[in-house]
């Protein structure tokens, strides 16, 4: 009973900021509601028929299941890494820890002009340096070719922190008995220390990191919104942005709310799927 | 600790890291002294020949009140944090150690929750908002964020893990399930809770889409909404003043990270990374 | 509980009380863009107030863009809270029009003897109105002009006191900025962003967006000779495909030759540009004689209904729209006044433009500008992206001029509202 009670104002809190407004839009997904206009009209899975038909809609799920694909692995991977190496020395803990957080608690807005300069491509030190390797210079952000591939790239740079972060939290909980253990019994390389002790114990950690990052990906808006506003020719359109779009900028309430909809059942399966595919893994002690 | 020489490779990938993360934060200093002229050049100069540093800070805390919007900042992240703690730890607390009918669907909506992100609930969030008479003030900047799944889930890791002996004896000393939530079970979890209250004050402390609809006035803005007004459509941008704000909004942040760096990875490592 | 001594005595004192002076209506000023109009907007607001002691104007937190405006108007006319008077873009009006949120300036302007004695000739005033309906007041338009750093000019063998008049002079020279080489770029039409330049050579060719019943796309052969120039500018003026604040920056650091985009960036270039540009402007290539261009920029349209307040706005409006406002807004941005009285007494700004250079062409163009194009119906910010999302093709060289005519025409058409 106390249980109920306890729970109770988180639940109707949930409920009222979260849960009902969300089955609100499923429901206005039905129809055609347009901000400012004609007063709606149902029409049942009439904007899910015309999203499947809308290239527009088609491209910004590819591109948002690409950035994940892309952004997760690399930024879980080099965060790892970033992680082991902070772990595995005294020097520079708090050094690096700070500076490698730093693009996690930045403003992406702020961010968005000193990302321009940098890809600029006649004027920017990326390119300049490129030049420098004899490399040919590329068109960033301004060509439909190579946009997708920035975007990720500065996503990697906004998570590595956040992933850096929370491996340190786990490597700190491996008891160092168990690594010193390990070595004693002859694990004598880093390597095998690496993946006999610490990985199986970063389990739980990884699935974490794993979930989060793969959320934070698939809710990529910001870097779109401010760097690229989907182009060029919807090269770069995202999942939210779209939704942000149609919704936001077309008016066009009851069509973004379908892409929404379709938006909470990619993350869902994603979640899904991905829990399933780690818990097996996942060690725990 | 390791000699130097052999420390020196560790160091050195990570300084080459931390220079490619920094890369960004170097342009945004340098271009906030320098004049507008001087900050899109063919060639990479960090020093500004003209000093301009002082005229492009005042410009970003004059043209707007950027302390006021930090202010605000900080309120809103407060409210927030308090509102959420309020809600999250008992709720938290029944799905860790109590049983009782329903703590199953319960858990089941908190993960629910955390898939849906803010931008969902939030045109019918307005309209009632509105409605009520309610918009741009700290009550609308607050409300939405009320209540934080992630802080259910986080604080029921760290409460699973806290021994049943101990509120046993808060029980038998006659403590009501309440009392025992915030004197016993949240000072436990002290870590955890620093842990969160980080997550939460950088989510919002940076959130800009939220703001951007609610706020009206220009005396209730918040940082992110500040920094945007710097920069206007299509290069109107004062790209100096626009990085002297962002460096100013920036600051805070980063500063309460550097303090509470342990702690927050203490808090992170207890939430349930053991499982 | 009224005693009677309280009532005796409050009957007694009511003499002595003084009525209180009218309070000062608070007029509730929206406006977009801070980053051009802020200063500007101060500036109006409290040469109003000394002109109209009676009336004081609050500015709530201005949008960052037309965009946002629109849709901060939209939300406000839906949950309530609607400011008292606004500034639109003026392609936007449209869309606020047909939803009945702009109050009819009709009557007002009726009170006015003669609006051109006023300054607003009929052109003018036609900027603003929608279906015959003056909906608004224009407050600061614009047209595009040419800017070009002379120092890049005078390198590739040009001569900036005689730049040419011309398309094919212009891509003829910058080709040959192009090849100066050293990460030097051309030139850049600035088509992302919407269809404002893409009208501008539609309009030059004399073609038009839709049929005069707004049922069909129109552009047929005159947006063929668009999209066609526009590949000219790619393929013999080899403008890279830049975003547009990359052009910018380029060109600030004196990497790019030719910017042709609204004459409102001056402000910003002449703020940004280093020490190796020597910015000058001149008028838009000529395509055919007789050949209009788009007008940007803003108008102020009013938004309360309450006929009280309506008089206190209008009373702004006319002050915003009238001489002391415009030359205000002309002296702090490059757009080009909404006002004739402006141009021809030196009070205004007769002898400003004599003494700016860099803002005379955009004036000397004002004969030949065009309403700015809005698209009927709900998808015009739908159709304007589309014709972007197309002109991209091009530019990235992805599809001919005729593939794209097809596409465009075609998925323009399916965005129009069906009759």
């Amino acid at each position: 009973m106390a249980g109920l009670l306890l729970a109770g104002p988180a639940v109707l809190g949930l409920a009222v900021l979260l849960l009902l407004p969300t089955a609100a839009l499923l429901l206005v997904s039905l129809t055609d509601l347009e901000m400012g206009g004609p007063p709606l009209q149902w029409v049942g899975l009439g904007n899910y028929a015309e999203l499947l038909r809308d290239a527009a809609f088609r491209g910004a799920l590819r591109n948002t299941l690409v950035y994940v694909a892309a952004v997760l692995p690399l930024s879980v991977g080099l965060g790892l890494g970033v992680a082991l190496l902070i772990e595995g020395g005294v020097r520079g803990r708090t050094f690096f820890r700070a500076v490698y957080f730093l693009p996690v608690v930045s403003l992406l807005v702020a961010m968005a002009t000193a990302w321009e300069y940098l890809l600029h491509p006649t004027i920017g030190p990326v390119n300049a340096v490129l030049r420098l390797l004899g490399v040919a210079p590329v068109n960033w952000l301004g060509s439909s070719d190579w946009v997708l591939t920035s975007l990720c790239a500065i996503g990697v740079w906004e998570n590595v922190g956040y992933v850096v972060v929370l491996f340190l939290a786990g490597l700190t909980a491996i008891p160092p008995e168990l690594r010193a253990a390990a070595e004693t019994d002859g694990a004598a390389r880093a390597w095998d220390r690496f993946w006999l002790v610490t990985w199986p114990m970063l389990g739980p950690t990884t699935l974490f990191v794993v979930t989060i990052v793969a959320i934070r990906c698939l809710r990529v808006f910001d870097t779109v919104a401010a760097l690229t506003k989907g182009g060029p020719n919807k090269a770069s359109e995202v999942l939210l942005h779209l939704m942000y779009r149609e919704g936001f900028t077309y008016f066009r309430i009851g069509y973004s709310a379908a892409i929404t909809t379709v938006f909470l059942a990619v993350v869902l399966a994603l979640v899904l799927l991905q829990t399933r595919v780690l818990e097996r893994r996942v060690h725990y002690s | 600790m390791k000699g130097l020489a052999s420390d020196l490779p560790r160091l050195g990938l990570l300084s080459l890291g931390a220079a490619v993360i920094l890369a960004p934060y170097v342009f945004m200093l340098s271009a906030s002294v320098k004049p507008g002229g001087e900050i899109f050049q063919a060639t990479l100069e960090l020093w500004p020949r003209r000093f301009y540093g002082v005229e492009n800070y005042s410009k970003a805390l004059g043209a707007v009140p950027l302390l006021r919007f930090l202010l605000n900042g900080a309120a809103v992240c407060a409210i927030i944090l308090a509102l959420q703690l309020l809600f999250a730890v008992p709720c938290a607390y029944a799905l860790a150690k109590l049983e009782w009918p329903g703590r199953g669907t319960v858990f089941a909506l908190v993960l629910l929750g955390l898939l849906i992100p803010a931008h969902v609930p939030a045109l019918p969030l307005y309209v009632a908002l509105a409605k009520l008479g309610l918009l741009d003030g700290y009550t609308a900047l607050a409300a939405p964020f009320a209540v934080s799944v992630f802080a259910v889930f986080m604080f029921r890791q760290a409460f699973k893990a806290l021994p049943d002996e101990l509120i046993q004896a808060a029980r038998l000393d006659g403590m009501g399930e309440g009392a025992i939530v915030w004197r016993v079970i949240l000072p436990n979890a002290w870590p955890t809770a620093t842990a969160f209250a980080t997550f939460s004050v950088v989510a919002h402390w940076n959130d800009l889409f939220w703001p951007l609809i609610v706020i009206q006035t220009e005396r209730m803005a918040t940082p992110a909404l500040g920094v945007l007004f710097f920069r206007a459509e299509e290069g109107g941008n004062d790209v100096g003043a626009l990085m002297a704000a962002s460096v100013i909004t920036t600051l805070p942040m980063v500063a309460a990270f550097l303090l509470a760096q342990r702690r927050f990875i203490q808090g992170v490592a207890t939430a349930g990374l053991k499982g | 509980m009224i005693t009677r001594r309280l009532a005796l005595g409050t009957a007694l004192a009511a003499p002595f009380v003084r009525p209180a002076r009218a309070a000062p209506t608070e007029l509730v000023v929206h406006y977009p863009m801070p980053a051009f109009f802020k200063d500007v907007m101060d500036q109006v607001g409290q040469a109003f107030t000394r002109d109209n002691p009676e009336t004081t104007v609050r500015f709530p937190a201005p949008s960052p863009t037309y965009e946002d405006a629109l849709q901060l108007v939209l939300r406000q006319a839906t949950a309530g809270g609607l400011p008292d008077v606004s500034f639109q873009g003026l392609n936007r009006l449209r869309f606020l029009a047909e939803r009945n949120i702009l109050a009819d300036l009709g009557p007002f302007l009726a009170q006015d003897r003669d609006p051109a004695a006023s300054g607003w000739t009929p052109s003018i005033l036609g900027l603003a109105k929608v279906g015959g309906k003056q909906v608004g007041l224009t407050f600061s338009a614009s047209n595009p002009v040419c800017y070009f750093n002379a120092n890049l000019v005078k390198r590739a063998g040009g001569d900036p006191e005689n730049f040419p008049k011309d398309w094919d002079g212009v891509l003829a020279l910058a080709g040959k900025i192009a090849a100066l080489g050293d990460g030097i770029s051309s030139m850049h039409f600035r088509w992302p962003g919407d269809d404002w330049m893409f009208s501008a050579l539609l309009y030059g060719y004399g073609g038009q967006m839709l049929t005069a019943d707004e049922k069909q796309v129109a552009f047929g052969d005159a947006g063929l000779k668009a999209l066609t120039l526009l590949d000219r500018m790619v393929k013999e003026g080899k403008m890279p495909p830049l975003t547009t604040d990359a052009a910018f920056q380029a060109f600030y650091a004196g990497k790019l030759g030719i910017i042709m985009g609204t004459t409102a960036y001056i402000g910003q270039f002449q703020r940004s540009a280093g020490p190796t540009v020597d910015l000058q402007t001149t008028r838009m290539p000529v395509i055919t004689p007789g050949g209009k261009l788009p007008t940007g920029g803003n108008a102020v349209v009013m938004l309360t209904k309450d006929p009280a307040r309506q008089a206190a706005a209008w009373q702004f409006m006319r002050f915003a729209a009238g001489p002391v406002g415009q030359t205000i807004m002309v002296r702090g941005t490059g757009y080009v006044p909404s006002n004739t009285l402006t141009l021809e007494d030196d009070r205004y700004l007769g002898a400003f433009y004599r003494e700016n250079k860099l803002f005379r062409p955009a004036m000397e163009q004002i004969p030949i500008m065009q309403p700015w194009y809005a698209f009927p119906g709900s998808n015009g910010v739908r159709i304007t992206q589309t014709i972007v999302d197309n002109l991209a093709r091009i530019v990235e060289q992805r599809a001919t001029p005729q593939e794209v005519l097809r596409d465009v025409t075609d998925e323009v058409q399916k965005l129009l509202p069906r009759a």
